[in-house]
């Protein structure tokens, strides 16, 4: 029997799935970002508090700790498997292929995460009840803890756009995977972002503090002024370094939009940067509102078109370059023994080897033509564009508007022979590109 | 369903180790993390009885924050062990797993941001309470529904997961695809046992706070004694109720006379004489750690025969050794973990036991495993660039 390993499709109305893990992502991105730059300015801020004997730093730590406590590890502990969960339902064989390459890191993470969960409350509870000294190494050690978690994860999330080499592919190792050529910068990009979000989050808390110690107060938004300024160049100079270790497909989806994101970059890079300057050079203009404003800026202008673009410009794949979104395998691997899906539905379709097609629609006639098209497109289009009229995501509407059945049909074969690098080479038998053709018609976009 | 397909639903990459290794890991992480899951809900749902009371009994107005403090920290914990399991069941079940999730597609979502409203409320109910004696009822008692609400999300996907046979009809009911993801699946009886053990764990979490604050002189003697005697008498009823859940849900399936389910059935019988006696919680506390790896054990060998029924045995799923990072994650598991962990657990058993302040640069086992937990993350950290230098060099050189 020919089949190939696909799971039942999960469909959400009007967006498609895999907008869920994009929301679940964004919001885990701040709160995780957060926490490992804020583990990195808490051990910034216990040192100099240890070192200058300064006690008046401590009651601003334990308020930034539990604010991160709640913050940082209520919704990021609970967003960070939400990301596997919700991608399990988008995308199953992407996240297999992540979990079968990388079970070893993502246990070797967890490590650093038990540590973490557990150093938090004892960092932040007994901050007032043991010495300075055994709390300075608490937080030494949190902060390395938490760098230790983006260690591991960021060579699993850059395999994700591409190992970058061929070895992966010959050895199939772990290392060879985790190792890519974009997996550093890609790091340290990220630790610019986290720096400056622990100042973005440490801005909030020191305005906050202003009834009750205005002195202090103002001497630590500058100081959160200069480490976001900081964290922002870091940002920018390292993302130079990781659009240049990308693969061909992401520039060409890149290209596509460069205008606009570069547009959104400059005025995201100034709003912030007369924001921190405004923090160092008059920090009583900071105001918990404002700064409160500032974090959903980020979230919304920053983080979201930033994580959106990046999920695009892995395009067509899923993951390693050898997944795409729609789930097919679409290259050999020899390394795994993994073979490319491709040439078995040219040859017999995606009905009859997908297991989970009903046998009703396995063989396709004039009878359920439409909904064997349905659900083809589907299989083959949903992962990243939403199909009705009213489709919000990526849809297929703005794509293919006005279109006859022979001029879908068309773009589809376009599509399978290659004609666009950032979609599927997925080549299907004639009927079912009819099938799909006439039930995308049938929606008159 | 058909054993070729399930084979085919395996990964093609296969599995970076021997089966029965994932399969014990995930029996093991699961029973820890269930053990935190079970904490947490009897901590929370002890503690909001507590809210009613807290402010007319002295023993309650201590144990009420204490129980909430306790629930709000096993709910951070419980998240962070059931990453586990979580990652391992995906190594060996995938199949049962992804189709699951793809079936409750609409559930997944919601199973995420019900726990993150539920556990902000949670610290809200934590805060509320603090600021007035008897705080924060309402508040505790929507986040404790909505744990449980979590609790039985997460049992659909387990239940759904294995029911291969019906996988079929749940996704294209007669014919029709239904791609909605709102499949959900219950058994009543499995689930009540799994919930009851919440109030076994928490009499026997009492009786360890009982002991735990018995050498403390800030406690009284009549406290002490309270909590001992309301341990006792949640674990003996407790036990008892999951003890006949377990029955039934055995009858149910027809397991009762397996070998490992009579051995549960005795473990629970010298649980229970254990916590009648209450002669030292402690060691009770390790027989319950047994039975919940029993309890573990049970849950995989359910659905370890559903699986090799069909043909589908996690033995026979391919094996690419990968070396590497499974030593990787040995040496920082054992290495790291432990000494780490048994740095930050020891001092807070030592904060706990000194009245107010501990001093742990005058403590030499603290110091020492501070020190070398420090002096080990950073060897970790120059292994790594070094490991990944290396990789990099010899990859694009």
């Amino acid at each position: 029997m020919d089949i190939i390993g696909q799971f039942p499709l999960f469909y959400f109305p009007e967006y498609g799935s895999a907008w869920m893990m994009g929301v679940t992502g964004t919001i885990h991105i701040l709160a995780s970002h957060t926490s490992v730059g804020a583990a990195m300015l808490f051990a910034f801020l216990a040192y100099k508090a240890y070192k200058e004997n300064r006690s008046d730093l401590y009651p601003y730590m334990k308020k930034y700790g539990m604010f991160l406590l709640i913050f940082s590890y209520v919704i990021g502990s609970i967003t960070g498997p939400g990301i596997w969960y919700t991608a399990t339902a988008a995308s199953p064989r992407g996240i297999s292929a992540l979990i079968h390459n990388f079970v070893w890191v993502w246990a070797t993470e967890w490590v650093f995460f038990v540590y973490e969960v557990i150093g938090v409350f004892v960092l932040v509870y007994f901050i007032d009840k043991i010495d300075k000294k055994t709390h300075l190494k608490l937080t030494f050690s949190f902060a390395l803890a938490s760098v230790g978690t983006l260690a591991l994860i960021i060579g699993i999330i850059s395999f994700m756009m591409w190992p970058g080499t061929q070895s992966y592919y010959v050895t199939g190792s772990a290392s060879d995977a985790f190792f890519g050529t974009n997996t550093f910068p890609h790091m340290f990009l990220r630790i610019g972002f986290m720096i400056m979000l622990s100042g973005v989050i440490g801005l909030l808390i020191s305005s906050a503090m202003k009834k009750d110690n205005l002195e202090l107060s103002q001497e630590l938004t500058k100081k959160m002024g200069y480490i976001s300024m900081l964290g922002g160049f870091l940002v920018i100079f390292f993302f130079m370094w990781y659009m240049g270790t990308l693969p061909d497909n992401a520039h060409a989806v890149f290209n596509v939009t460069k205008a606009e994101v570069i547009q959104n970059r400059i005025l995201i890079t100034v709003v912030f940067s007369l924001y921190f300057l405004v923090a160092i050079l008059k920090p009583q203009f900071i105001s918990t509102p404002l700064a409160g404003v500032m974090i959903f800026v980020i979230l919304i202008g920053g983080i979201w078109p930033g994580e959106k673009l990046r999920e695009s410009m892995r395009k067509p794949y899923v993951a390693g370059q050898y997944i795409y979104s729609n789930q097919i395998i679409s290259r050999d691997v020899p390394g795994k023994n993994i073979k490319s899906e491709l040439p078995i539905i040219a040859q017999k379709g995606l009905l009859q080897v997908n297991p989970f097609v009903p046998e009703n629609l396995k063989i396709i006639t004039e009878e359920n033509k439409l909904e064997a098209g349905e659900l083809l497109t589907k299989m083959s289009c949903s992962n990243c564009h939403s199909l009705e009229n009213t489709g919000k995501y990526r849809p297929l509407k703005d794509r293919l508007m006005g279109m006859d059945k022979e001029g879908i049909k068309a773009i589809l074969y376009a599509i399978g022979n290659g004609g666009m690098p950032y979609m599927p080479t997925l080549l299907l038998p004639e009927h079912e590109y009819d099938a799909m053709a006439e039930y995308i018609a049938s929606l008159k976009y | 369903m058909d054993a070729s397909i399930l084979l085919a639903l395996r990964d093609p990459a296969g599995v970076p180790f021997y089966p029965v290794v994932f399969q014990a890991l995930y029996v093991l992480t699961w029973a820890l993390h269930a053990a935190f899951v079970l904490l947490a809900l009897g901590a929370m749902g002890l503690s909001i009885f507590g809210t009613f009371s807290q402010k007319s009994n002295s023993h309650w107005k201590l144990l009420t924050p204490h129980l909430i403090q306790t629930g709000k920290i096993s709910i951070s914990i419980l998240i962070v062990l059931g990453v586990a399991p979580l990652l391992f069941t995906q190594v060996i079940y995938d199949p049962n797993w992804y189709v699951a999730n793809t079936l409750s597609g609409m559930w997944v979502f919601i199973f995420i941001y019900t726990l993150v409203v539920a556990y902000i409320m949670y610290y809200w109910y934590y805060y509320a309470n603090k600021k007035h004696e008897g705080g924060g009822k309402l508040i505790g008692i929507i986040s404790f529904a909505l744990l449980v609400f979590s609790g039985l999300l997460m049992h659909n996907f387990a239940v759904t997961s294995i029911m291969p046979n019906e996988w079929m009809n749940m996704y294209a009911p007669n014919g029709v695809v239904d791609n909605s993801g709102w499949t959900f699946n219950m058994n009543i009886i499995r689930l009540a046992f799994m919930v009851s053990l919440a109030i076994p764990v928490v009499g026997i979490f009492l009786q360890n706070y009982s002991r735990f604050l018995s050498t403390k002189e800030d406690f009284s003697p009549e406290f002490i004694q309270y909590t001992a005697s309301l341990g006792t008498k949640m674990g003996v009823i407790g036990l008892i109720i999951s003890a006949l859940c377990f029955v039934a849900w055995m009858l149910q399936i027809d397991y009762l006379l397996n070998p490992l389910s009579l051995a549960i059935i005795v473990s629970v019988v010298v649980l229970l004489l254990m916590v009648v006696k209450n002669s030292n919680s402690y060691i009770t506390t390790i027989v319950l750690v047994v039975v919940a790896l029993l309890i573990s054990a049970m849950r995989e060998l359910i659905r370890f025969d559903i699986m090799a029924n069909l043909g589908y045995s996690i033995y026979e799923y391919p094996v690419n050794l990968e070396i590497p990072s499974l030593v990787m994650f040995l040496l920082t598991f054992l290495v790291l973990g432990g000494v780490g962990v048994a740095w930050l657990l020891t001092m807070a058993w030592k904060v706990g036991k000194n009245q107010g302040f501990f001093d742990g640069s005058k403590d030499v086992a603290v110091t020492r495993l501070g020190n070398y937990t420090l002096a080990i993350m950073v060897v970790w950290m120059v292994i790594y660039f070094g490991w990944g230098m290396t990789i990099l060099f010899a990859n694009i050189l």
